[in-house]
């Protein structure tokens, strides 16, 4: 009974919160930059899980706007979003914030938490393979679904926990990447190694990332174009855990594998999409992301002209 | 109250850094010049693959605007990144340019564009090499502007 209200009362809290008060707004403040600041070419991968060891160029801020859907063997469907602040601090380093939510077909919609990471290349020279250091610092809740990393045991009977439960737990972890990544050929191959760490004295759990692309033309043409092949990149990622600490196997883990296709327009805007694949009876059976992101160049010196 | 002690110190770390770096930006001429000499024989020596091409150089102008007009300036006389028509870039052999797009200059801001393909960076290097050195007294002289400390 308790649990029947708990539920019925989330889905009044929560169903307008995330939409009307945050990705509506959020919505309108991008399609504002679009159309007042000039954007810049990026040259990050369009991955979603997985990273390069491109960063984002100095000074320049990446507004992302992404979600993905899931399919829920027991318990309702559901679309989580999320969005990206990324900022190059310097050549060497990129600070990213990240907002996250979801709602749960048959359940409700709830704000889940925020995540702050950093990245960091120790090397100043491009080489064979090249590493970044990733950290991250998650506040978020149980009722998580946005699944930018898998990790240790995680399946999809996590996600299968009504919100008014999942979303009472919360969870303060720390998130530790090796990346590795080499451009060969216009071609780009990243690994990357998670360990992710509970501060509430839960093992560490591991999970890796894996990902490959490549422009549809390696030349520009000469002439400015929105749908010339030089603009399209395709690849694939495949990701999954790797167990705990205490039981590093890939007993009861999940693991994916997601082409995906993204659009990179010369206005700065990168449209994304990647269906993904669960490769075991632990995975969601088929996953659905997309998202646009859009680059200002020169944020960091526009905004530190404003207080001069 | 641990858990509060990291992000703190996360974010003060990033704000100490990012203080450090804009410091270090549009300055120290000389650390560019000691990059752009360490490009090894090989890279310094390797061909433009689109050496005078009309269309390399429509394309890189294309991918200039892109990717470089940000700091560079539209017309490559430098904005808040040096004057790529200075003779320092200007006598710099294509293999050097390449090379120091593919790699960058991250002690000084510049980031590396391995990112984008290498057939693209050598449209850029073909494009910059069309330009010719600037007319400009102020990027003639010795250090005033130079590669690679773009913002």
């Amino acid at each position: 009974m308790d649990f029947i209200e708990s539920t019925d009362s989330a889905r009044r809290a929560g169903k307008a919160f995330p939409l009307l008060r945050f990705v509506l707004p959020a919505l309108v403040a991008v399609t504002t930059l679009l159309i007042a600041s000039p954007g810049a070419g990026a040259q990050e991968t369009p991955y979603f899980v997985a990273y390069s060891h491109h960063l984002e160029e100095p000074g320049n801020l990446e507004i992302e706007t992404y979600a993905i859907y899931g399919t829920q063997k027991a318990g309702g469907d559901f679309i989580a979003p999320w969005m990206e602040f990324e900022y190059g601090m310097t050549a060497w380093w990129t600070t990213e914030f990240y907002i996250d939510s979801q709602t749960t077909f048959g359940d409700s919609t709830v704000f889940t938490g925020t995540r702050w990471e950093n990245r960091f290349r120790p090397l100043m020279r491009e080489h064979w393979i090249n590493p970044v250091l990733y950290v991250e610092f998650e506040n978020t809740t149980d009722a998580d679904k946005t699944l930018k990393e898998v990790v240790g045991v995680d399946n999809q009977f996590d996600a299968a926990v009504p919100n008014s439960v999942a979303n009472k737990s919360h969870t303060h972890e720390i998130e530790t990447k090796l990346i590795l990544s080499s451009d060969y050929r216009g071609w780009n191959f990243s690994e990357n190694f998670i360990g992710e760490k509970n501060l509430g004295h839960e093992p560490w759990e591991f999970g890796y990332a894996l990902g490959v692309d490549r422009p549809l033309r390696l030349a520009a043409t000469p002439r400015p174009c929105n749908f010339c092949r030089e603009n399209f990149i395709v690849g694939a990622e495949m990701y999954g855990g790797l167990g705990t600490a205490s039981a590093f196997s890939l007993s009861g883990t999940s693991h994916y594998v997601a082409p995906l296709v993204a659009w990179q327009m010369p206005s700065g805007v990168t449209l994304s999409v990647s269906p993904g694949f669960g490769l075991n009876e632990n995975s969601h059976t088929f996953l659905l992301r997309w998202g646009m992101s859009y680059e200002i160049g020169g944020f960091g010196r526009k905004l530190r002209s404003l207080f001069r | 109250m641990r858990r509060a002690l990291i992000p703190a110190f996360l974010l003060c770390a990033s704000f100490a850094a990012a203080a450090s770096s804009t410091h270090h930006h549009d300055s120290d001429a000389r650390g560019v010049w000691k990059v752009i000499a360490q490009a090894p024989a090989r890279a310094r020596n390797q061909k433009n693959p689109y050496e005078g091409q009309a269309d390399a150089i429509s394309a890189g102008q294309k991918l200039f605007k892109q990717h470089c007009a940000e700091c560079h300036g539209d017309d490559a006389r430098g904005a808040h990144g040096p004057d790529l028509r200075s003779p320092g870039v200007q006598n710099a052999t294509p293999g050097e340019l390449a090379w120091l797009l593919r790699n960058g200059n991250l002690a000084h801001g510049m980031p590396p564009w391995a990112g984008i393909p290498e057939q693209r960076r050598w449209q850029i290097v073909t494009y910059l090499k069309s330009l010719g050195p600037s007319q400009s007294s102020d990027s003639a002289k010795p250090g005033a502007s130079t590669p690679g400390t773009a913002q």
